[in-house]
């Protein structure tokens, strides 16, 4: 059974100009099992599209598949109206960062990059512009032209295998979790970069990560993939506030759930908290209400939220210029956030009232 | 993410094409391998268990079937069987010494040498390059009366050295000294698998060094230690060079009986009977041993 | 290696084992040298005269020389051979994934683990009842059999760190096949392949079991020593014997550095 289209919440779409590329229900299956199940999803020119899901929901297959690496079991890939799954990777105008970023050890920066004009049969003397050229758009010293790749630094390798990347101008930019295997520092410094990068060229880029936080920094927008399946796809900001179910708002954050189950009266109540809850633009019977630790607030008094519990406080954290508190009620752990700003610490193990407002909280169905 | 074949497929080949490549790139690549295997390792042996069925002195191999050959081997009077249990004996021993001998080495190679331990190892396996006659033949002219023993000890004032070769000693000598390469490497190996923090962790866990021998990196270099024994064993069951040069045919060993019925007494048969007793004890031995072995593990993660 | 602040016991014993047995190994290929500079036929130590004669007559002698072009036919022709078939065959060991590979990878491990004397004798068996007439030829292909597993296990352990993903990106960056295979796959397997050349070569060069039942009249080297160390003994045996050893350990010396000098030219 395939699973209903993953649209947008941006409805003007269909107006909009043609998309660069349209997955059609893509599938690849191993044996049995299908690790990309049914995909349907357009890009649209000159985007920064981030895929990010947990390990194994197929995001790598899935691009693999862009790259022309797998061929898929089933549907269709089409890059501006042609239908490209039988083209093999050195003939799509596409290219692809490997994680482990694939740069060749046995040649220099200079050769590395300039490797495919070189496949071309493109002239020496061009081929070293080109990839000087490139060097500079990466911020790549020039000396580093004759120096074997791997002298350099993680940085400075990762620098040259996207400059290898751009070496063809393909059309597509595809990366597989390039920044993952750097320290903190340098993953902020090159995700600034990637997105200047993306600007400068205006490429279309296509990234997978499981981080989070990669993909709200730099993406346009962001696909949620798990088990094969697109679950949902929009802004960063549109799946941060309105996820479509509990994974999405699970995965894009911590974020508290709670059961919840409607009243005659309209209210909610939980299995998972005592009192009644209201809930906005609640449409089914029975779902889960979701509070962000920063929507959820210590309160002075019962009347300062619609939405209040008695908890007591079990354990504070310190994010740096925010202080996150772990509150209990009954069985249930919640977790709220406020900046430093906010007041003073509760003590622990003090009784407290926490509590938000319905436009605050998310329902979703399941 | 280990998808099977699809690293250099895609030529824009339609897909029936592509459905009738049945071999994938692996297997096909193998094929060399195998088809040198099959006509130079499978087809001998097949061969000479179809000569150890023929009638004894015959060539009429796969055209008559006679258990003949199999009966004279196992007949106490015949003397061939005397030479298999030398053959086991000396071969057992070998082993035995040699794990012996080439423990410390191995030892050294995974823990002590450092950096110098691709040079000891050079120094051990270039032994391997010189043929084995050329070695054994050294040996002789150091024991040999008038060789470079007796000679220094003579000249030192001394009685003469003693007469070592040509007796069983000097064989068994012989094959410890070829067969050094063939127990130190795969022991080497087993041991340089035993990471160093696991030692660590057992000193500060308060063990002594023996108890850490014993309990930690014994078990764990076993797989290895094991191989090498088998090695060492399967080939020096068949060795013969040892006990004709050095011992100078004191001894008769399996592998020299055989050459003798495919020589000198033209007794294919017997011969091949012989050599299918030997084949069939190796293959099982080699069989268990390397069953369950995990040869990517081995071999891969350095 | 655990890093222990002073030496031990234990290493120092280790060490002086090793030498030990060091020296007991080259010990023999040292008497034989001595063996060959003496002036008279017979071998008596103290060496009463030292000569180089019959080191000169070994050079000169005709028939030593074709020993030594019979060992060089078998010994190229088998590194030849042996490099293409066990590249192939490393390959499937360690660098694709197929159906049969586990099982692969134990079978051509059994002509390793097979006393090669039986295996020369089965092979002789087997070419005479083919009716096969034994040259150098068929030495070739017998030592064939063993080098040719030996040297796929060579290569495969260098191909264990072979990245496909570089193969993966030549090709998505627009190389063809052959590109991919010129320009990626062989200049990073290269040390592999030369060190299971080198192998290949060397052990063929210093092969005597295999030789011995298989060559039929052709000689080569480590035969002939055999035969004349049985009957016909003269000074040039050792002589030889000693040459054939320092031109193996010449090979490997120059071979090694060439390898080395390699490494250093690609990293400036």
């Amino acid at each position: 059974m395939k699973p209903a289209r993953a649209l947008d919440d941006d409805a003007a779409t269909a107006v909009g100009p043609a998309p660069i590329l349209r997955l059609d229900g893509v599938t690849k299956r191993f044996g049995a099992a299908a690790a990309v199940d049914g995909v349907d999803l357009d890009v649209r020119d000159g985007e920064f599209l981030t895929i990010v899901g947990p390990s194994g929901c197929g995001k790598t297959t899935l691009l693999r598949m862009l790259a022309g690496l797998e061929q898929p079991s089933e549907g269709g890939i089409v890059l501006r109206g042609r239908v490209i799954n039988d083209l093999p990777p050195n003939r799509r105008p596409t290219c692809l960062v490997f994680q482990s970023l694939a740069l060749f050890p046995h040649r220099t920066v200079g050769e590395n990059i300039a490797f495919p004009l070189k496949m071309r049969g493109v002239a020496r003397a061009a081929r070293e512009a080109r990839a000087r050229d490139l060097m500079r758009m990466m911020r790549l010293p020039d000396h580093y032209f004759a120096r074997n790749v791997m002298r350099c630094s993680g940085g400075e390798r990762q620098r040259v295998a996207i400059a290898r990347a751009f070496a063809n101008d393909p059309e597509i930019l595809f990366f597989d979790e390039p920044l993952s295997a750097l320290d903190y520092k340098l993953k902020k410094t090159l995700e600034k970069e990637l997105k200047d990068i993306h600007k400068e060229t205006g490429k279309t880029f296509i990234y997978i990560t499981h981080s989070l936080e990669e993909a709200m920094v730099m993406s346009d927008r962001v696909a949620v993939m798990r088990a094969g399946r697109i679950v949902q796809i929009g802004t960063p900001e549109e799946i941060y506030t309105r996820p479509v179910n509990r994974f999405v708002a699970e995965f894009m954050g911590e974020v508290n759930v709670l059961g919840a189950r409607r009243r005659a009266d309209g209210l909610y109540d939980s299995p998972d908290a005592p009192g009644a809850f209201r809930v906005a633009n609640a449409a089914a019977p029975t779902g889960f209400i979701v509070v962000r630790p920063e929507f959820l607030r210590l309160l002075s008094g019962r009347s300062d939220a619609e939405n209040v519990i008695e908890a007591e406080i079990y354990n504070s954290y310190s994010l740096g210029s925010r202080q996150q508190y772990r509150v209990r009620a009954g069985d249930q752990t919640l977790v709220l956030e406020q900046s430093r700003a906010a007041g003073p610490a509760p003590a622990l193990d003090s009784r407290v009232l926490v509590g938000w407002d319905s436009r605050d909280g998310i329902f979703v169905e399941e | 993410m280990a998808a099977p074949d699809a690293t250099m497929h895609g030529d824009a080949a339609p897909r029936a094409e592509r459905r009738l490549q049945v071999l994938s790139i692996g297997a096909r690549c193998a094929i060399p391998v195998y088809v040198l295997l099959a006509l130079g390792f499978l087809a001998p042996l097949v061969a000479i268990v179809g000569f150890s069925f023929a009638t004894p002195r015959g060539y009429d191999a796969f055209q008559t079937f006679t258990l003949a050959n199999y009966a004279g081997i196992l007949d106490p009077a015949n003397t061939v069987w005397v030479s298999f249990v030398r053959s086991l004996v000396l071969a057992g021993l070998t082993v035995a010494i040699l794990a012996v001998v080439a423990y410390p080495i191995a030892y050294g190679l995974a823990r002590v040498f450092g950096r110098r331990a691709g040079l000891v190892s050079l120094l051990f396996v270039f032994p391997l390059f010189v043929s084995e006659n050329i070695r054994l033949y050294g040996w002789v002219l150091f024991f040999i009366k008038g060789g470079v023993l007796d000679g220094t000890l003579r000249w030192l004032g001394l009685p003469g050295g003693p007469e070592f070769l040509f007796s069983p000693a000097a064989t068994l000598f012989g094959m410890v000294y070829v067969y050094l390469p063939f127990m130190l490497f795969p022991m080497t190996l087993g041991l340089s698998t035993v990471p160093a923090d696991l030692i660590e962790a057992g000193r500060d866990m308060g063990a002594s060094r023996l108890q850490i021998w014993r309990e930690i990196e014994l078990p764990l270099a076993m797989p290895g230690i094991l191989i090498g024994m088998l090695l060492t064993f399967v080939l020096a069951v068949g060795a013969v060079a040892e006990a004709k040069v050095l011992g100078g045919q004191s001894i008769i060993v399996i592998t020299h009986d055989i050459e003798i019925a495919f020589t000198y007494a033209q007794n294919w048969p017997l011969g091949s009977a012989l050599a299918v007793l030997l084949t069939i004890l190796v293959g099982v031995l080699t069989f268990f041993g390397i069953a369950r072995l995990d040869l990517d593990r081995i071999l891969g993660r350095r | 290696m655990s890093g222990a602040s002073a030496p031990r016991a234990t290493d120092r014993l280790v060490r002086g084992w090793t030498a030990f047995v060091i020296v007991a190994i080259y010990l023999p290929i040292l008497c034989g040298v001595l063996a060959s500079i003496g002036k008279s036929r017979y071998f008596r130590f103290p060496v009463p005269q030292y000569s180089l004669e019959w080191w000169q007559r070994t050079v000169d002698s005709i028939e030593i020389g074709q020993l030594v072009r019979t060992s060089l036919k078998m010994a190229s022709a088998v590194t030849v051979i042996a490099v293409v078939v066990a590249f192939l065959g490393a390959l499937a060991y360690a660098r694709y994934e197929w159906k049969g590979r586990k099982l692969y990878q134990k079978l051509v491990l059994l002509p390793i683990f097979f006393p090669q004397p039986v295996m020369g004798l089965a092979l002789l068996l087997w070419f005479n009842a083919l009716g096969v007439t034994l040259s150098w030829q068929t030495a070739v292909f017998a030592h064939l059999v063993w080098i040719v597993p030996v040297v796929t296990l060579v290569m495969a352990i260098q191909m264990y760190g072979f990245d496909p993903a570089l193969e993966e990106a030549a090709f998505d960056l627009g190389a063809s096949r052959l590109q991919v295979l010129r320009e990626v796959t062989l200049p990073i397997l290269w040390p592999g392949i030369w060190s299971g050349a080198l192998f290949a070569f060397l052990l063929s060069w210093g092969n005597f079991p295999l030789s011995l039942y298989t060559t039929g009249p052709d000689t080569s080297v480590p035969e002939w020593l055999y035969a004349k160390m049985v009957a016909g003994y003269t000074p040039m045996v050792p002589a030889l014997g000693s040459m054939a050893t320092i031109a193996a350990a010449a090979i490997l010396l120059v071979a090694s550095l060439a390898l080395r000098l390699r490494r250093r030219r690609a990293e400036p």
